[in-house]
């Protein structure tokens, strides 16, 4: 079979591949390239070595946002998990109107990223000056929070519907066992059903994870980086030093960041992965 | 015992009931905030209903409708959003099969690239992948698909091919004895068994690519062409005229067809996800 | 059987989607796809005089000027049906000048007229202008000064001028005891507006409209307002640009700031979320007496239901420095023309036509007056009905001295947000330790930013 097959080849592989080499190994590529040169478009770039990345170290709105991401990561990737786990738990006790709050839940999620910041904006905003706080173009705490809120806001109803169906391969017998041994709610919980939803939670706490290092279009909406840059996260950091500072300077220095950042995430996904790898249960 | 549980299975259900609401509240939100007159919104009474005196009716809804090129731009959201996702449905489910049933280097080396390109952040291609896109003229919504193909197949490849490894062998062979060409058996015995899997790439492939922004921001011809995303983007901004009533419209206007199929299509979506998820 | 049928209807909708998607635009499609091709044929086009434009080539304008967006949408079909020529007007969003021009240029069909603000703009573009010396509307300019040039090469051209300062309410300032004559010193602005806020309550209207600060409006006081303090710094130090600002005048736009904010439509501390609409709207229903702005805003304010000329003034800025009875508005451009260098050559000649057409033609010079409500440096402009401007030429004409305008030398866009955001937290919570940081941002601020967008 496998002789018939690669007589279909390019049938089968080219098409994707060609898009692929388009829209990832080239622009890949050539953005690492770029990143050691200084350049305005790619045809007049110039090899200046590894001054960009040099800049992009001593950068403090770089560093500045990369200790945002990482603080901003940190918090929503605990609180949606915790609450997403909850909804879980609960939405698996068979209560009644289940589906129709598991349905409730989810939605958010499909709504796009540049539309929840703004409904966020406006909402956040109101709640601000009715109890006469700073808005969000000055605060920088709620802007932080708004961030989270409104990620976590988006992001449980998705992560619960993986935990329930986690929580819905654990096997009946093993919780009776768990019932006639004098287990309680808790015990049952840390003993039998986290170990055995580890993979979700991988899945989950990997998502979350990768999800608030490239967020993006949120941040954008919501807070742009006001005030002073400082609930700016690393992907608008690199979007601004690429397209909202004139002059051939900025652009090396961008991309030296967008590898970085590449590298940062890559690395971490790698850790994490491994870390949580370890722990899961061989079903 | 069974008592105790009762009571706490209802204190749980009045909790969620409230939770529920709370959860919906900022959407019903811009829903009042779009029925009033564009001067009468304003950040600190966001959160007060409609008044007779604030009572637009649907004049936002006809203002972005009519004036802002809303109907144009959910064309173009819509053309962009089937084309890639089909293109990505077919195109890289055949990828996958060739590659965990052709083994060899080429075969793990490819899985690994499109593995790998899962991860990478779209800043870092962000400039490069938008002038490729322009010296190949991809930036037109009729094909601007093959550049979500290309970005979008890591993670499309890896589902499909995760769910590949899992099943039997026999059947393919087995067709492939009985004379068919690797086109027939693909189409009639291996894409029927990943209907599952191709609901669950689509459905991820379909919001990534519906709620984009950045993408068709920096790759589209934006003389021509402008998506949803960029549209609401757009009303943020003109100059001195933030025009939060259309605005608000216009985002009420993408929210309902999306809760629309999400309730229609609750069932699959919803499965979809959870087995997506759990073999990724 | 029923999923090839609904696959076949899903086609169908989507075709049906994109034909009325594509409709509207077809045109510009299918002319565009020719003109490059018949660049390479023809690449020499003798100057337009008054011969029929080049026909063969195409012009994209990223219009910086989003209050005329409409206007130029229409000038723009104009001149296609008189000469053929599709000529495509993109306007970008607020604020997103920069990263649109930065993302549109680095595209094969780039734009092929696009604008700078001064001699900083341009320092980052210069090697994307075209050396506009000799060209048609270069000799149509009125004056030498009005062309932007690095070096002997002319690389912009200033298409209109403006004025700006306090649009006035004539009607409600009646109302409240004064007429704009009484007003020629901070003082007098101090006592009017102070004492209105104290009737606030009495009259049913506020001093200023709000003093928005979101990104629709904030460019009025970052940038605007800033003017005030650079120019009487230059005046007094005699010079023009500097990489290194002294903030000797900053107690005065601190003055200024204050009494916008604190004689209000609404408390400073939610000016950080108030827009332009917000702004402008609260001066329409008579909320407010005055209203920074600039002439620009004429065709906005006046009109069906809106004021007529009898109701509206302009007063200049008065923030308490120098000769002030001799203070005129604050007049001058930051909008120059520039033409991209590396277009097909079929594209510049066509783009030059355009430009030329623009302020020669009855057509052009009418749209650009009266529509759009400019004054034009040309030769050929028509007298401007706005009033704004009028009264900017009486008050010159009085022998009151315009304030010229220096914000195109603030060192960068980044410079003017971090006085935004200093002046908006100020505004929320106005002690010394804010206003501190205002100055920082000001005087430090700009020798940063001078340093890094000139580098060594």
């Amino acid at each position: 079979m496998e002789k018939a097959l690669k007589k279909y080849s390019p049938l089968f592989v080219i098409p994707t591949f060609a898009a692929f080499v388009i829209g990832f190994i080239i622009p890949f590529a050539e953005g690492l390239y770029l990143s050691f040169c200084q350049f305005t478009t790619v045809k007049n770039a110039k090899w200046v070595g590894i001054a960009n990345y040099q800049r992009a170290f001593a950068d403090e709105s770089f560093t500045n946002a990369l200790g945002f991401t990482v603080s901003y990561a940190v918090v929503s990737i605990v609180v949606i998990n915790v609450i997403a786990l909850g909804l879980a738990l609960l939405l698996t006790r068979k209560l009644k109107g289940t589906n129709i709050f598991r349905t409730i839940f989810f939605m958010p999620n499909l709504i796009g990223g540049i539309v929840l910041g703004y409904i966020w904006q406006i909402l956040i905003n109101c709640v601000l000056s009715i109890v006469g706080e700073p808005l969000l173009a000055l605060n920088e705490t709620a802007g932080y929070w708004g961030l989270i809120i409104l990620t976590a806001w988006q992001q449980i109803g998705y992560m619960m519907i993986i935990y329930i169906a986690g929580l819905q391969n654990v096997p009946g017998e093993l919780l009776e066992a768990a019932e006639i041994d004098g287990a309680n709610a808790i015990t049952t919980l840390l003993k039998v059903k986290i170990p055995m939803i580890m993979s979700s939670i991988t899945i989950c706490v990997f998502l979350t994870l990768t999800n608030s290092f490239k967020l993006f279009d949120q941040n954008l909406a919501l807070t742009a980086g006001d005030p002073k840059h400082m609930t700016e996260m690393l992907a608008l950091n690199i979007y601004n030093t690429f397209y909202a500072r004139a002059g051939a300077q900025w652009k090396g220095l961008g991309q030296a960041k967008a590898v970085i950042f590449c590298i940062l995430v890559i690395a971490i996904s790698m850790i994490q992965l491994k870390a949580t790898r370890s722990k899961e249960v061989q079903q | 015992m069974k008592k105790e549980n009762k009571a706490l299975d209802m204190m749980w259900t009045v909790i969620l009931t409230i939770a529920s609401v709370l959860y919906m509240y900022p959407i019903v939100m811009i829903f009042f905030n779009s029925l009033k007159e564009e001067t009468s919104i304003s950040t600190n009474s966001a959160v007060q209903l409609p008044t007779a005196e604030t009572f637009a009716g649907l004049e936002n809804y006809l203002n972005a409708i009519n004036s802002k090129g809303f109907l144009q731009s959910l064309g173009y959201s819509i053309v962009i959003t089937v084309t890639s996702v089909i293109a990505i449905l077919l195109l890289c489910s055949m990828c996958s099969w060739y590659i965990t049933r052709v083994k060899g280097i080429v075969s793990s080396g490819l899985y690994f690239l499109f593995a790998f390109s899962m991860v990478v952040p779209f800043q870092m291609v962000m400039f490069t992948l938008s002038q490729t896109a322009d010296q190949l003229k991809l930036n037109t919504p009729w094909n601007i698909w093959i550049i979500y193909l290309g970005f979008g197949a890591g993670l499309a490849v890896f589902m499909f091919a995760g769910f590949m490894k899992s099943i039997p062998l026999e059947v393919e062979e087995a067709s492939m004895i009985d004379g068919c060409n690797p086109l027939q058996t693909y189409f009639l015995i291996v894409m029927p068994m990943l209907k599952p899997t191709m609901v669950s790439v689509g459905i991820l492939e379909a919001m990534w690519v519906w709620n984009d922004y950045l993408l068709p921001t920096l790759v589209l011809d934006i003389k021509k062409y402008k998506t949803i995303p960029m549209l609401i983007q757009y009303f943020r901004g003109s100059y001195g005229r933030v025009e939060m009533g259309p605005m608000m419209a216009c985002i009420m206007l993408t929210v309902i067809p999306i809760v629309i199929t999400y309730l229609l299509g609750q069932k699959h979506i919803i499965k979809g996800v959870a087995a997506g998820a759990v073999k990724g | 059987m029923k999923k090839r049928l609904m696959a076949l209807a899903l086609t169908a909708a989507v075709g049906a989607t994109a034909l009325t998607g594509c409709g509207s635009n077809q045109t510009a499609a299918t002319t565009a796809a020719p003109a490059t091709e018949a660049a390479k044929t023809e690449t020499t086009v003798a100057p337009a005089t008054e011969a029929a434009p080049a026909a063969d080539g195409s012009v994209y304008y990223l219009n910086f000027k989003p209050e005329q967006d409409q206007q130029w949408q229409d000038l723009a079909k104009a001149y296609t049906e008189e000469t053929g020529v599709p000529v495509t007007v993109v306007t970008a969003a607020s604020g997103e000048y920069e990263t649109t021009l930065m993302s549109e240029m680095g595209k094969s069909s780039a734009p092929t007229l696009f604008q700078v603000n001064g001699p900083v703009g341009l320092a980052n573009w210069t090697d994307y202008c075209y050396d506009l010396a000799g060209t048609d509307i270069y000799n149509e300019l009125t004056s030498e000064g009005f062309a932007l040039k690095d070096g002997d090469a002319v690389k912009g051209i200033a298409y209109v001028v403006e004025s700006y300062g306090i649009i006035t309410n004539k009607s409600l300032l009646e109302k409240a005891g004064y007429t704009v004559e009484e007003i020629d010193s901070f003082e007098d602005l101090k006592k009017v507006a102070e004492d209105i806020t104290a009737r606030k309550d009495e009259l049913g209207f506020a001093a200023f409209s709000s003093a928005g600060m979101d990104g629709s409006s904030d460019w009025r006081f970052k940038t605007h307002l800033a003017n005030l303090p650079i120019y009487f710094e230059y005046q007094a130090d005699g010079i023009g640009a500097t990489d290194a600002i002294k903030g000797t005048y900053l107690d005065n736009y601190k003055n200024i700031w204050d009494l916008y904010i604190n004689n209000s439509t609404c408390e400073p501390a939610d000016l950080a979320a108030k827009t332009g609409d917000d702004s402008r709207n609260e001066f329409l229903a008579g909320e407010a007496v005055f209203f920074q702005n600039g002439s620009w805003e004429y065709g906005n304010l006046t009109g069906e239901g809106k004021f007529t000329d009898d109701d509206l003034a302009m007063i200049p800025i008065y923030v308490g420095v120098g000769d002030e009875a001799n203070q005129g508005l604050c007049t001058g451009t930051e909008n120059y023309w520039c033409v991209n260098a590396e277009a097909e050559e079929a594209d510049i000649q066509a783009t030059l036509d355009f430009m030329a057409w623009c302020v020669t033609s009855e057509e052009g010079t009418n749209a650009m007056a009266n529509e759009m409500g400019f004054v034009i440096p040309f030769k050929n402009a028509v007298e401007s009905p706005n009033l704004f401007v009028k009264q900017d030429v009486a008050y010159t004409n009085a022998g009151k001295l315009p304030v010229s305008w220096n914000f195109p030398t603030m060192p960068s866009e980044e410079w003017k947000n971090g006085v935004g955001q200093a002046l908006t937290a100020y505004a929320a919570d106005q002690t010394d330790a804010n206003w501190a940081e205002v100055v920082t941002a000001f005087v430090e601020g700009w020798a940063t930013e001078y340093a890094l967008a000139n580098p060594q």
